[in-house]
């Protein structure tokens, strides 16, 4: 017998034993989010800016138009500068190889929704063009509808298929660690800063 | 190379004469040096607290656990159903699923993957299965070389040790010894013990690893069985840069893991990084549900002693943990005798329901490091009753005869006099009489144990019983 029949008889036997044949427990109904006063877009785009700021990211927020402008004065160094926004040109193209992306500088991306309740963001391929740029990137902007910000997991999972891409992310600040003596170290080995723009238009 | 020094050889299990772990000793041994294990015990009560505040800020906590607890009840229920389900889900999407009986088949099925490419080097994020398989070892005997690339894992890699803890390798280890590690393995300069420049040294180095690697390996956090897809959740970016970089991915994955729903994932992610560490979210929860272009995405489903666990009425729910972490950080004895004192892979009091399945005999000591305070159990986020299980492989290492011959005996000396109720009122005399009359220090020690460390308690004048009969109220 293969390992694949011989494990799931094994796991067919062993369920039968605990559970029995009959009455085995069912799938439960998930909560749908309310929609309640909390759901003012004022209310969720304040919970998102401190989730976010909470993950170590920084919050800023601009028109659509100003965002190029912002971007490059945050970045004035930043030699290869990937964009898949092209409201910010970038100057590197989107590669075959991934490695090709290795000394990257700076990469901006736009998501897809915001979750209040954590400030993380959705990124699937199509929003990343090639997902290494996110973690060997230094740097990270990521732009975000004020709109796209839903209140809790539950309703992110509800808005996205995300099963849609061969990848999706959800991001919520820059990478950290603590594994050395608990002290939150900023910048392990993805992005060493994140900042997220809000647009307000 | 073995673990070097003399706090790195404690990375070893201690074994009895019989072969089997000795937890009480390990734990004596570690709490000769007072000042660590004070140390020990705070760092981890300060992840506790975090995770307190976070679970505090969430109103429908403890629905978030009952429909946890629920969803991974059920799935366990219908666990066949759904690995045919995510086997056949994510074959559709171009993901090479392999079935492995044992930690031998799993570690054979990635040796084949990666001979067959010709792969000399891989890059592997957290997965606590393939240290349970052993999968570095048997990889290096075959001329791999495994880079762990988590910071933990790294740390304790380069020191020979196993991690300490499944989501804080190197939480055991003082900055002034990773340093000095660093050191002497990297070359950063000597003395250097501030985490941001150590964390920067490991970071460039790894860098290059991940560049370089011929193939990459993660853990599974959740396997979706509806969409044949997997999540895997990291803060430090180490699993997406090896997937995004390498051209194969290898996912190791227990058969437990699975959930039915995408969705289900929203209760699980909202729990999940709040218990482990206190944040609202991983920085990166990464769904991967094909391969890149170009890339080949092997997912090596594991039994390894699981379905035997699924099977026993009384253990069955220990397979429900989605391995956050949270008992450990809780638990007095884990944050007073650490990681290494269970010599097991996974320790705490999950590691102490899971491991006795595997070998009863070796591992009979390990439902004993507990007070049965029940702290684990109410941190749980999928509410496994962990110290009901402890409780139950006690009763199965004594009906064993495993438990040693002179606590048998006390327990059963103990038994016999709890059943006489003069034999204890005359204990009861005796030890008010005892510790009035007795030097302290001579009390403690017939106290054993219990007065190694306390100040005993000063005697009342007579016992509960006199004191009722003189007291209640008469009608």
């Amino acid at each position: 017998m293969s390992a694949r029949d011989e494990i799931l008889r094994a796991v067919r036997e062993a369920r039968m034993a605990t559970f029995g044949r009959s009455a085995l427990p069912g799938l439960p109904t998930l909560p749908k989010t309310r929609a309640d006063d909390d759901d003012a877009r004022d209310v969720l785009v304040e919970r998102f800016t401190a989730a976010t700021r909470a993950a170590a990211a920084q919050v800023d927020h601009c028109q659509r138009a100003q965002v190029d402008a912002l971007v490059r004065s945050w970045f004035p160094q930043a030699t290869q500068m990937f964009s898949m926004v092209s409201d910010v040109p970038g100057n590197v193209e989107l590669p075959s190889d991934p490695h090709v992306l290795r000394a990257l500088d700076l990469f901006v991306c736009e998501g897809e929704i915001g979750v209040a309740e954590n400030g993380a963001i959705w990124l699937p391929t199509s929003r990343l063009g090639m997902r290494a740029a996110l973690v060997l990137a230094h740097d990270v902007v990521v732009l975000l509808s004020r709109h796209a910000i839903v209140r809790d997991l539950h309703a992110a999972y509800s808005a996205v298929d995300v099963s849609a891409e061969a990848f999706g992310v959800f991001l919520a600040g820059p990478s950290k660690t603590a594994d050395i003596e608990q002290s939150l170290v900023i910048g392990a080995h993805g992005a060493c800063t994140t900042r997220v723009v809000l647009l307000d238009d | 190379m073995a673990p070097r020094g003399d706090h790195a050889a404690r990375a070893l299990p201690l074994l009895d004469a019989r072969g089997a772990v000795d937890h009480a000793g390990a734990a004596a041994r570690f709490n000769a040096d007072a000042e660590r294990t004070g140390w020990h015990d705070g760092a981890l009560w300060f992840v506790r607290e975090k995770r307190d505040r976070a679970a505090a800020s969430v109103p429908e906590w403890e629905t978030l656990r009952d429909l946890a607890s629920a969803i991974k009840t059920h799935t366990l229920a219908h666990l066949d159903e759904y690995l045919e389900r995510f086997e056949r889900a994510a074959t559709a999407r171009g993901i090479v699923v392999h079935w492995a009986r044992d930690a031998e088949e799993h570690n054979r099925i990635v040796h084949a993957i990666l001979a067959e490419r010709g792969v000399r080097r891989v890059v592997k994020s957290k997965s606590m299965l393939t240290e349970e398989c052993g999968l570095n070892p048997y990889l290096n005997a075959r001329g791999i070389e495994v880079i762990d690339t988590d910071l933990g894992e790294r740390i304790v890699q380069l020191r020979h040790e196993p991690p300490s803890h499944i989501v804080m390798p190197a939480i055991h280890l003082k900055k002034e010894e990773i340093g000095e590690t660093f050191h002497e393995v990297m070359g950063t300069p000597a003395g250097l013990s501030d985490p941001d420049l150590l964390t920067a040294a490991a970071r460039a180095q790894l860098r290059e690893h991940f560049l370089g690697a011929d193939a990459a390996m993660t853990g599974v956090n959740f396997g979706i069985a509806e969409t044949g897809g997997i999540v895997v959740c990291t803060n430090e970016g180490n699993a997406d840069l090896g997937t995004a970089l390498a051209p194969v991915h290898i996912a190791s994955m227990g058969i437990e893991k699975l959930i039915p729903r995408a969705e289900d994932l929203g209760v699980f992610l909202r729990l999940l990084a709040r218990s482990a560490t206190g944040q609202a979210s991983t920085v990166y929860a990464s769904h991967m549900h094909a391969p890149r272009p170009g890339q080949a995405l092997h997912v090596v489903l594991v039994d390894n002693g699981r379905s035997e666990q699924l099977g026993r009425a009384d253990f069955w729910g220990s397979l429900k943990c989605i391995r956050c972490a949270a008992c450990l950080n809780t638990c007095p004895v884990y944050r007073r005798s650490g990681g290494y004192s269970y010599g097991a892979t996974v320790s705490g009091p999950i590691g102490a329901v899971l491991t006795p399945g595997r070998d009863l005999q070796r591992y009979a000591s390990l439902p004993f490091a507990s007070t049965l305070c029940g702290s684990c159990t109410a941190v749980c986020p999928v509410k496994v009753d962990l110290d009901t299980q402890l409780y139950k492989w006690r009763q199965q290492v004594a009906a064993a005869g495993l438990v040693p011959a002179r606590k048998a005996w006390g327990m059963r000396r103990l038994g016999a006099l709890l059943a006489d109720a003069q034999l204890v009122q005359l204990a009861g005399a005796v030890v008010r009489t005892a510790l009035r009359a007795l030097p302290s220090g001579v009390a403690r020690r017939l106290a054993g144990g219990w007065g190694r460390t306390r100040t005993l308690p000063t005697a009342p004048k007579g016992s509960f019983r006199d004191w009722y009969r003189s007291n209640r109220p008469r009608s």
